[in-house]
């Protein structure tokens, strides 16, 4: 209790205007911040994957296992902050036996469950069956057993079975594009259809979340395929990253026009919730929404990687350039989702003041465990890449 | 039929048989899960409505006091406190109605009581009577001097203050303090003892003000002057100046 009043007071001193008292505490705290930034990362990644696929682009062909793979272990720990931040996580599976349809919230078990299910580990599989079935024959031991169990005791790579492999990956493909966007334009669906909350209620919320996902998902496997090929053998093949860069450099445009058209879009139709706004990004927000997300986020890298395509830069300059660009869209990208979570709680629904979010250290909901789960697709990705290793050399032509 | 089982991919067949796995998983455990009256109403346990209709009442609403408390029934739908509920003031009474005898209600006696709802606090809605226990009357129990079932103030309040506390503080600090409430509102004395329906007059006309500030009004030389002509025309003057505290900034 007397933690609780201590907490409480803290916040008081920065509460400023008027504010009823249940405002006072933010419901979602950082866990929700989680949420949207992860499942962003994995639309994102998929569909880079997608298209590298669609359009048969051969200089990405390196990253295309890599992103399904990103994807995959970014998209099994999405819904942890979730079942951290409600408790009860054994209840949790209650959502699939009495599905309740009014529910958006409550349906994102399905769109998950189809997401994973019918198009993320499709998707793997038949992409990889080939190979594992070939890596189990020549295999001993567990890991073989792993690859037969992993490839269903399926055997037959007869070059008919392989041409439908083929075939289903770009049927599949082409369902997975509109589900990935389904998966991310849900998330903000989910705002966006807050009608109470002048700063989440808005049509753009869905198509800028996507967007915003899939700048955030190919710096996200840009920053990965950096990493990680610059330890491998082979090395960074400057032109699969040079594609990649022109890619995010084009997703970004349009999430910056999509955001600067909200932005003119509320300004001018100046509703009444436009002072306090005002109030808002220019003080509470400022930093996180001006400084990291619009200028450290958006505007540097943008600027940086046109003025490395644009004067050819020197190879070594251009690496480092995406890489500190990624870093930054990355951090930019998380801050949005701050903006948007946190910065949605923190003016009264009186319009009239404002409140402050308090970050815990411990607890669930506190900073530890978001660390945690933020870290936690990065173990996954690396226990997978060994038992699916992603990398070209090891692929059976 | 077996030149198409044969015709299937072998994938395919391995998937449909994972497929079917978990399809019925699905179907065989979710009844075991789901509760055998779920959704009979609604997305709900049909019994859940029971459950919650056999726990334990503890108001029985204010209807049923008449049965048995005629008297002061009668007496407090005239007074102030009609709309105060009697179970607000004396507690749950389901069991006191059901055996008067065994479970007996208290009646709140003290000063701290009645002061949950009369203490002056400015986000009280307009009219609402208020007082400020420390200096109204101390030491002294409220139902002294005011019946709680029909609670009249002893003789008629004679500052609007009693029941605008909030207006009348407001005023007194501004540029407008000298000016009494009924030189804008004319007001019938009986609003003091039934407010509700002997409303006072409220200023309608740009032309009320200027009747001070315009700048040929008559009045007293110190009065700031504005000329009711272009002084924001088209609005009345307490769209932009709270009368109460008209401020020229
Ligand atoms: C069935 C008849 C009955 C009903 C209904 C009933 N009462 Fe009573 N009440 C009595 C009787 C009889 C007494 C006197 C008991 C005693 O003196 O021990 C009493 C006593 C009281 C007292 C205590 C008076 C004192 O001197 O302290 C209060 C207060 C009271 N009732 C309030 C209520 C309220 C409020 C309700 C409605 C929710 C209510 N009663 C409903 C019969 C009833
Ligand atoms: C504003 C609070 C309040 C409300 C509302 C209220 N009472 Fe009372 N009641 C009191 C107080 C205080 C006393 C004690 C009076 C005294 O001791 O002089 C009391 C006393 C009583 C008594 C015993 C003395 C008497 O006057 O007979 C009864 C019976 C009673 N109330 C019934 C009711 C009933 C029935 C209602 C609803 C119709 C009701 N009360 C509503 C505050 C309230
Ligand atoms: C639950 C809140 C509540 C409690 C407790 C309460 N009152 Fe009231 N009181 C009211 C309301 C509501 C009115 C009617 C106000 C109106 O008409 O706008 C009122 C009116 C009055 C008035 C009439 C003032 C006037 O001239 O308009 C008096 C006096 C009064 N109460 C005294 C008391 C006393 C004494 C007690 C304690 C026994 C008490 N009240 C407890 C809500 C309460
Ligand atoms: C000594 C008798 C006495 C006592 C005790 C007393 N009052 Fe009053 N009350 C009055 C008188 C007289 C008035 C009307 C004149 C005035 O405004 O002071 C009044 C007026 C009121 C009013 C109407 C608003 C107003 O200021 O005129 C309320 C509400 C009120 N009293 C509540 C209470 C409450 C609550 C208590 C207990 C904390 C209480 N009174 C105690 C005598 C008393
Ligand atoms: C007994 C308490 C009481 C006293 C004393 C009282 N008023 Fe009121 N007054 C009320 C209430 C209650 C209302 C709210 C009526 C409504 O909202 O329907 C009100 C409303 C008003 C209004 C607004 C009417 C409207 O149409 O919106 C004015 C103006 C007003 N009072 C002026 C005065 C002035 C001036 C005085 C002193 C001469 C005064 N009142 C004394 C209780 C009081
Ligand atoms: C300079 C003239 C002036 C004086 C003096 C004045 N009023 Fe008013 N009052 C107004 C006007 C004008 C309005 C109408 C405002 C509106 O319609 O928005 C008003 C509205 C009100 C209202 C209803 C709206 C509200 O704000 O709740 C109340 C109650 C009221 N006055 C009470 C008082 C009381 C009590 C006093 C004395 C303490 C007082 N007034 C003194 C000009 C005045
Ligand atoms: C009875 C004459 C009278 C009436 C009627 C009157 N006022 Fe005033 N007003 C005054 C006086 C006196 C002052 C204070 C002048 C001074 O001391 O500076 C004043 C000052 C002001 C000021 C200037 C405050 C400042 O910051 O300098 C404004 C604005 C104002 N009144 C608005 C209004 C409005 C609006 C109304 C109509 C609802 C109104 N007045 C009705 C007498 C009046
Ligand atoms: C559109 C908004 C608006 C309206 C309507 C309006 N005023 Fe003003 N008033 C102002 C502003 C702003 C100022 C301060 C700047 C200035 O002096 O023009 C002011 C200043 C004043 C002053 C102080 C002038 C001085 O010289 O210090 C008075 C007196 C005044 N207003 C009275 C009135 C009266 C009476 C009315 C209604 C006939 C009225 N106002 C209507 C906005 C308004």
């Amino acid at each position: 209790m007397e933690e609780l009043i201590y907490h409480l007071t803290n916040i008081l001193k920065e509460v400023s205007g008027y504010i009823y008292p249940n405002e006072i505490e933010l419901h979602w705290g950082l866990l929700i911040v989680i949420y949207p930034y992860l499942t962003g990362l994995v639309a994102g990644a998929f569909i880079l994957a997608s298209l590298v696929k669609v359009f048969n682009v051969k200089e990405l062909q390196q990253t295309y296992r890599l992103s399904l793979l990103t994807a995959l272990s970014f998209l099994i720990i999405a819904p942890l902050p979730l079942l951290v931040h409600l408790g009860h996580p054994e209840k949790s599976f209650e959502i699939f036996l009495t599905p309740n349809k009014s529910s958006a919230m409550a349906m994102f078990g399905f769109v998950y469950a189809w997401y994973l299910m019918a198009v993320l580990l499709l998707e793997i599989w038949l992409d990889y069956r080939k190979d594992i079935i070939i890596w189990a024959s020549s295999e001993k031991g567990i890991k073989k057993w792993i690859h037969k169990l992993v490839s269903l005791f399926s055997s037959d790579i007869s070059e008919r079975a392989i041409k439908f492999d083929k075939k289903a990956i770009k049927a599949i493909t082409i369902i997975g594009i509109p589900s990935a966007f389904l998966l991310h334009g849900y998330v903000g669906f989910i705002f966006g259809s807050i009608k109470a909350n002048p700063w989440w209620s808005s049509v753009l919320m869905p198509i800028a979340f996507l967007f915003s996902a899939m700048v955030s998902g190919i710096a996200l496997v840009l920053l990965i395929y950096m990493v990680i090929y610059s330890w491998r053998p082979k090395g960074i093949n400057m032109q699969c990253l040079d594609k990649m860069a022109s890619y995010l450099f084009y997703v970004m445009i349009v999430d910056f026009s999509l955001e600067t058209l909200d932005f003119i879009h509320r300004t001018y139709e100046a509703e009444e919730s436009i002072k306090i706004l005002a109030e808002l990004v220019g003080g509470k927000l400022f930093v996180s929404l001006v400084v990291i997300q619009v200028l450290l986020g958006m505007i540097i890298p943008l600027g940086s990687i046109a003025t490395a395509k644009l004067f050819k830069m020197p190879e070594e300059l251009r690496k480092l350039i995406y890489f500190v660009s990624s870093i930054l869209i990355l951090i930019g990208i998380f801050s949005t989702r701050w903006n948007i979570v946190i910065g949605g709680q923190l003016f009264s629904k009186s319009f009239r003041g404002l409140t402050e979010y308090k970050m815990t250290i411990f607890g669930l909901e506190g900073l530890l465990v978001s660390i945690g789960i933020m870290l936690s697709p990065i173990l996954i990705l690396y226990v997978l890449t060994k038992i699916l290793p992603p990398w070209e050399e090891v692929r059976n032509p | 039929m077996l030149s198409i089982w044969k015709k299937i991919p072998e994938q395919i067949k391995r998937l449909s048989f994972l497929v079917i796995l978990i399809v019925a998983g699905y179907l065989l455990i979710s009844p075991l899960f789901i509760p055998p009256d779920f959704g009979k109403y609604g997305h709900f346990r049909a019994s859940a409505v029971e459950e919650i209709a056999s726990q334990q009442m503890n108001y029985v609403g204010h209807e049923i006091c008449a049965n048995c408390h005629e008297d002061v029934s009668v007496i407090k739908s005239k007074g102030y406190h009609k709309n105060v509920a009697c179970e607000v003031c004396h507690g749950p009474a389901f069991l006191h109605a059901e055996d008067p005898g065994s479970a007996t209600l208290e009646a709140p006696r003290g000063r701290s009581y009645c002061t949950l709802c009369h203490e002056y606090l400015p986000s009280r809605p307009t009219g609402f009577p208020q007082i400020v226990a420390i200096s109204h009357n101390p030491m002294k129990p409220c139902i002294t001097c005011h019946d709680p079932h029909k609670p009249e103030p002893p003789v008629t309040p004679k500052e609007c203050s009693a029941c605008h506390a909030t207006i009348a503080r407001t005023l007194s600090i501004s540029y407008h303090i000298y000016l009494p409430c009924t030189r804008c509102h004319e007001t019938p004395e009986k609003h003091k003892i039934n407010p509700r329906e002997f409303t006072p007059s409220k200023p309608s006309t740009r032309e009320f003000c200027g009747g001070c500030h315009s700048i040929d009004a008559k009045s007293d030389k110190g009065i700031p002057r504005i000329d009711l002509a272009t002084h924001g025309h088209r609005y009345v003057c307490w769209q932009c100046h709270y009368p109460h505290l008209p401020e020229a900034k």
